[in-house]
């Protein structure tokens, strides 16, 4: 620290040491020459004086002619040692007398000169006139060596050195300590503008000085630094500001939605600028209000106390907020002095200075940022343009959020649509292979149909246990039937043909539940759960018309569905009953309950969706779509009760159907008086050829098969025209090379009158499409029902 | 400088050539000056004079030795603004008009009576005879060593009451005499 503050030190001793220097010694100088000069005249004039007493002592010794007494007179002069010569001339100039009386003539002037004194090299000689009233008599010469001035200027030098070498000391006591006024404060200034610059603290000042001008210059740099912290105060809380708006646009650029970009928004302003309260409100153009979307989290408790909710409405009167409607920041420095509800309510609550910023996009306001503190006043220009810039931020990323939300919607939107097309896309496939599958099954159970029914049907001495076991065969090849055609449902748009009947639906229920006993009671036992059944039956059920079978698939598929939801046991109970309204009866309803898991909401909207499920691999997402599909097959209605934790009740909802129309429909008769008629069956399946001829042979007809489409026109063609004619053609669809409609086709070519029945797999198919070929008299299904096939005969020969 | 060289110059050229033309002053030629000199080393008093504008009255008594040198030396000055006058006196009378009065060393039988007369009278009196000054003459001239000097009886100038400067006296002799008459 020394080195750097010793220079204006020094300097200013110097400066003081050097100036008393040049004074001392201008001085000096000017004392020794005004000395030098004073002293030689003095010593002119001493001599002067001495050389007019001598000169007048003289004037009787040149008036009478007495160069003794003149020498004596001249001899006066020993008392002074410095006289080293005199001489008196007389009147005419002639030497006279002489001192001292030694002296060489020779080194006298020979004349005297001219009255006066001058210097002659280290001496000083003079003429003086001696005279006796205004005569002169003579001439006085004196000659004075100047050791008189060699001697007092020895001893003023002397003196001199002393004085300088006694006020160089003093001055230089005086100067150190004369120089600390100054430099002391402009070190002190020094020392200050090092801190300021070493530290950036801006809060220190200079001490007052002594010195006017310094203590202006140190009022002047103590302004300037006050100058300096308040501009550095403004940048840093700009900055801070800036950081802030910053942090909070990283912070909501993360968030796509509404709600969290304005808490985010209101939480960094509640912390960081900060203030008491803040909220965001929403503006409603059509209604002219304004409500509260947001509230910061730290304003929560304060807002509660304002009656300033989520969700409260607040009307856009003549205050302020109108104001930001137009998109304008308005700035309330003292609310107390606003007569609006809303600043009022505000300075109830203790909150005094208000701004309120408009978010704006596209230049319409859609909602006003509000932010209050406790003092009036409080809020600076800097903070309003802050809440400016902020609420112009928070405008375009809501803005953002809300086009981000849109797209984002589109975008479901179309997975959704992609979804389903994708879905079709399965049940179509799915629905064709389900179709290849039902003709297969078809065939395939053709054989068995026909033979149950038959020996049903003329088998009387079948025991009672025979009978039974086939009746039930003979109702699940029926169920397989429809089940089998129903498959097509999953690729179909259009409803499928019902064959519908007088259904007794308790009675269904009573079938399904045998049919399901293992899955609601020897599978839960096996694993040690216990399922208890209740069944309510009302006994005034209405009869409706529906299709047996589907309704059978539906209600196990329920009651699969009500035990899965029952993993630890529980109550599964079938209620039926009847729904009155003013007396006549109007619908049929089976209700399925079970004490399970229950759905829940998003559950309980989704599980009608097709392969929507909730039994992971084991579930195929099918079961409800089918009920759900049956349910609308018969213009019934279904609903589902479910709370998770404490099961679920489905409801179907049958419309009930009136007696005629059960009277006309119930139409098979058990026995017909059948005609004996030549038939001709054509199929490639032997099994089906050989249960057919067994079944209608059975009847009396006389049967003549064929294995192909070819053989059957051929074998037609051979009888033609003869006696052997044939009265009715079975041909069967699918066939190698030659199908069913070719046959068709030729038959009647040959014979129009000959009816033609087809037989196929697909056949519900094409009653459905009315796709019946040309050339085809009747289309009967797979497989075939021995009862459809004598209704058909008789309906078509008769 | 060299004006004043050149000015020197001619001073001392104007002395020299004055000096030349006075060279070697003849005896009464320099008792001339004395004369003259005496009247300012000497002071007399109001009552010598009769008149405040008197003329100042140098007598030569008897024989005149100066023949003009004194008229000479004496021309155009004054004493204290006095005219100074030489008069030839011939009457021991008129003596006493006279404020410096020179006796010749040839009247010196005369001298006594002029003494007498002249007693107590502010005369100065003034003779180259030798013992003069002893007779009473207030100031001798004696010729010593080819110098004239000077001898003064102190109490006759005096009881003349004139006041001889001590300048004067200085370079004189003093001579006790009894003053003549007592």
């Amino acid at each position: 620290m020394a080195p750097d503050i010793a220079p204006i030190r020094k300097k200013l001793m110097k400066m003081l040491l050097l100036t008393s220097g040049i004074v001392l010694l201008f001085t000096c100088a000017s004392f020794f020459a005004y000395e030098f000069l004073t002293f030689r005249q003095s010593v002119v004039r001493q001599l002067d004086t001495l050389a007019q007493a001598i000169a007048s002592n003289s004037t009787a010794a040149l008036a009478f002619d007495n160069p003794d007494d003149a020498r004596s007179i001249l001899a006066a002069f020993k008392a002074d040692p410095h006289i080293v010569a005199a001489a008196l001339y007389d009147q005419s100039g002639a030497l006279f007398a002489s001192y001292p009386e030694a002296l060489a003539t020779n080194s006298l002037p020979a004349t005297p000169e001219i009255t006066g004194y001058r210097f002659e090299g280290s001496h000083v000689v003079g003429f003086e006139p001696v005279r006796q009233g205004n005569k002169q008599l003579g001439t006085l010469f004196v000659k004075s060596d100047l050791k008189a001035i060699q001697q007092r200027f020895q001893l003023y030098g002397l003196i001199m050195t002393l004085v300088v070498a006694l006020s160089a000391v003093l001055a230089y006591f005086v100067s150190y300590r004369q120089q600390s006024l100054i430099s002391r404060p402009i070190l002190q200034l020094v020392e200050t503008a090092r801190a300021v610059s070493d530290r950036q603290d801006y809060s220190v000042r200079a001490g007052p000085a002594d010195t006017f001008e310094i203590d202006l210059l140190t009022g002047a740099f103590n302004h300037m630094l006050t100058q300096v912290q308040q501009s550095e105060a403004r940048l840093r809380a700009q900055m801070s500001r800036m950081s802030l708006l910053q942090q909070i646009t990283v912070a909501i650029g993360d968030r796509q939605d509404l709600p969290s970009i304005f808490q985010v928004v209101l939480r960094s302003v509640e912390e960081n600028l900060p203030i008491d309260f803040g909220c965001i409100c929403l503006y409603n153009a059509a209604t002219q209000t304004l409500s509260v979307s947001t509230i910061g989290a730290a304003s929560r408790s304060l807002s509660a106390s304002l009656d300033l909710i989520e969700q409260a409405a607040l009307p856009v009167d003549g205050n302020g907020l109108s104001q930001c409607i137009q998109g304008r920041l308005v700035y309330e420095p003292d609310v107390r002095e606003i007569q609006f509800a809303f600043p009022q309510r505000l300075a109830r609550g203790g909150l005094y200075s208000l701004v309120i910023a408009p978010l704006m996009v596209e230049s319409s306001v859609f909602g006003v940022l509000i932010a209050a503190r406790r003092a009036a006043h409080a809020f600076t220009s800097g903070d309003c343009e802050f809440l400016q810039q902020l609420s112009q931020h928070v405008a375009l990323a809501s803005h953002q959020a809300q086009l981000n939300s849109a797209l984002q919607n589109a975008y479901d939107d179309l997975r959704q649509s992609q979804n389903t097309v994708m879905q079709q896309e399965r049940l179509r496939a799915l629905g064709q292979m389900a179709s290849g599958i039902a003709h297969d099954i078809n065939n395939a159970i053709s054989p068995i149909a026909l033979y149950t029914e038959s020996l049903l049907e003329r088998e009387p001495n079948l025991s009672q246990r025979a009978r039974s076991s086939l009746t039930t065969i003979q109702r699940a090849i029926d169920d397989v039937a429809g089940t089998v055609a129903r498959m097509r449902e999953f690729y179909r748009q259009r409803e499928p043909q019902l064959t519908l009947a007088l259904v007794d639906l308790n009675r269904i229920v009573e079938q399904v539940l045998e049919l399901t006993h293992a899955k609601w009671y020897d599978l839960p036992q096996q694993h040690g759960v216990a399922i208890e059944l209740r069944t309510e039956f009302a006994t005034d059920l209405p009869g409706i018309m529906g299709a047996e079978g589907e309704i059978r698939d539906a209600l196990t598929n329920l009651i699969f569905n009500a035990v899965d939801a029952m993993p630890e046991g529980g109550i599964l109970t079938l209620r039926t009953r009847a729904t009155r309204a003013s007396g006549d009866v109007q619908s049929a309803r089976i209700e399925i309950t079970d004490t399970g898991v229950g759905m829940d909401e998003e559950t309980r909207r989704r599980c009608l969706e097709p392969f929507f499920t909730t039994k992971g691999e084991r579930g195929t997402g099918l079961g409800l779509a089918m009920v759900y599909g049956m349910v609308q097959r018969h213009s019934a209605e279904f609903e589902i009760d479910s709370r998770v934790g404490h099961g679920t009740t489905m409801h179907m909802i049958f419309p009930a159907y009136t007696q005629a129309f059960l009277a006309t429909t119930r139409m098979p008769a058990t026995q017909f008086t059948q005609r004996r008629l030549r038939m001709l069956l054509v199929d490639d399946d032997p099994l089906i050829i050989k249960a057919m001829q067994d079944a209608l042979g059975a009847d009396g007809h006389l049967i003549t098969v064929a294995g192909g489409g070819q053989e059957g026109i051929d074998t037609f063609l051979r009888v033609h025209g003869t006696e052997e004619a044939f009265a009715v053609v079975f041909t069967d669809l699918g066939m190698p090379r030659i199908d069913g409609r070719r046959v068709a086709e030729s038959v009647k070519r040959l014979s129009p009158d000959t009816p033609v029945i087809l037989l196929t797999g697909w056949g519900q198919r094409m009653l459905a499409e009315n796709d019946i070929p040309p050339h085809v008299d009747r289309v009967l299904s797979k497989p075939p029902r021995l009862q459809e096939m004598r209704i058909a005969i008789r309906e078509l020969t008769e | 400088m060299g004006v004043l060289r050149v000015l020197a110059a001619l001073v001392a050229a104007t002395v020299l050539l004055a000096g030349s033309v006075c060279a070697a002053p003849s005896e009464y030629q320099v008792k001339a000056v004395f004369l003259f000199n005496f009247s300012r080393f000497v002071e007399w008093p109001p009552s010598a004079f009769a008149s405040s504008d008197a003329p100042f009255v140098i007598g030569v008594f008897g024989y005149d030795p100066f023949g003009n040198q004194l008229d000479e030396t004496t021309r155009g000055e004054t004493v204290n603004g006095r005219p100074l006058l030489i008069r030839r006196v011939h009457n021991v009378s008129d003596a006493a008009d006279c404020q410096i009065l020179f006796v010749h060393a040839s009247e010196a039988t005369r001298l006594d009576g002029i003494l007498a007369v002249l007693n107590h009278r502010s005369t100065l009196t003034v003779s180259d005879l030798d013992d003069a000054a002893r007779h009473g003459v207030m100031i001798a001239l004696a010729t010593q060593e080819k110098r004239i000097r000077l001898r003064v009886n102190v109490d006759s100038a005096r009881a003349a009451h004139l006041t001889i400067s001590s300048k004067l006296l200085r370079s004189a002799q003093i001579v006790d005499a009894p003053v003549s008459g007592d």
